[in-house]
């Protein structure tokens, strides 16, 4: 990542955001995938490592880089494991979009108050309230299926606070860090 | 920078509220009665007695055996009182959330709160 400190030029400084776009990116499928390894305990509950990435880059680059991000992770990720366009995926992208929401609307909000960790509660349910009206709509157009929102909202608090913590940390190592560790 | 910010705390006790009034609507039992309804078999004549949980009163209804007291009192019902040997109608106590049952066989008594949010349709023994 040496090049992003490069003397900065109009396309120069385009192409310095589509390379922290791209770097961050590929952390965040690596993320993705490495969790879509493990198997989920319950279904339905993952913890979501990959949206500290997204957190960490809205706070250091803003919403559009953080957009970017999430879009290609939830995008080249699916391909990657094989479930794109499937279910899974549509759970996956309509989660994204609304976490995307999310901290676009509590950044709008908030965002003078707000650390990594309100961020990261607010993207996690978001992310989990609109999955949960996305399966019902669907997939299981069953009013049984919304008994489970209390349970898994409280994965999605629960998930969101560590995913948060996680976030606010590597943020303040970011900011202590020397110059070429940043980005 | 610290780790967490006085916003963040807001938000998470805003979150967890909100879980806590989903678990709550969604998982607790059948909410409260607004009214009681004593049926007595053989049914008497003018069909089953229905009080308003939110008057106080306390009632006899004839039964096989003799009167049973019924009481109403802060939005519940009980049987005070009745001439059966057991006394289990009794011992079931105060009855408050909607689709509670308590009954007097003997003496030939049921006593039911109804109205509301009910957690079951019926109850069967």
């Amino acid at each position: 990542m040496a090049t992003e400190n490069s003397m900065p030029s109009a396309s120069e400084s385009l192409g310095r955001d589509d390379r922290l776009i791209a770097g961050f990116a590929a952390l965040a499928i690596a993320i993705h995938i490495l969790e879509a390894a493990f198997p989920s305990p319950l279904p339905g509950v993952k913890p979501g490592l990959a949206n500290v990435v997204t957190v960490v880059v809205l706070l250091r680059y803003g919403w559009y880089t953080a957009a970017w991000v999430a879009a290609l992770r939830v995008l080249a990720g699916s391909l990657l494991v094989g479930t794109f366009l499937s279910p899974t995926f549509i759970m996956s992208a309509s989660g994204a979009v609304a976490a995307l929401l999310a901290l676009w609307l509590a950044r709008a909000l908030a965002g003078r108050w707000l650390g990594a960790l309100g961020y990261s509660v607010c993207a996690a349910l978001a992310h989990m309230g609109t999955q949960l009206v996305v399966a019902w709509q669907l997939f299981i157009p069953h009013p049984a299926l919304l008994n489970l929102a209390p349970f898994l909202l409280t994965a999605a608090l629960v998930f969101g606070i560590v995913s948060g913590v996680i976030a606010a940390t590597v943020l303040a190592k970011l900011d202590a860090g020397p110059e070429p560790a940043r980005a | 920078m610290n780790l967490v910010r006085p916003a963040d705390a807001v938000v998470v006790a805003l979150a967890a509220l909100l879980i806590g009034a989903a678990w709550a609507s969604l998982w607790s039992r059948g909410g409260p009665a607004e009214f009681a309804e004593i049926t007595t078999s053989p049914a008497s004549s003018g069909g089953p007695v229905v009080l308003d949980l939110g008057r106080d009163a306390t009632v006899e209804v004839a039964g096989r055996m003799g009167p049973s007291r019924i009481e109403v009192r802060d939005g519940r019902a009980r049987f005070a009182d009745s001439p059966c040997v057991g006394r289990l109608c009794v011992h079931a106590g105060w009855l408050s959330r909607s689709g509670q049952v308590a009954a007097c066989l003997p003496n030939g008594v049921i006593l039911e709160v109804t109205g509301g949010d009910r957690e079951f349709d019926a109850i069967s023994f």
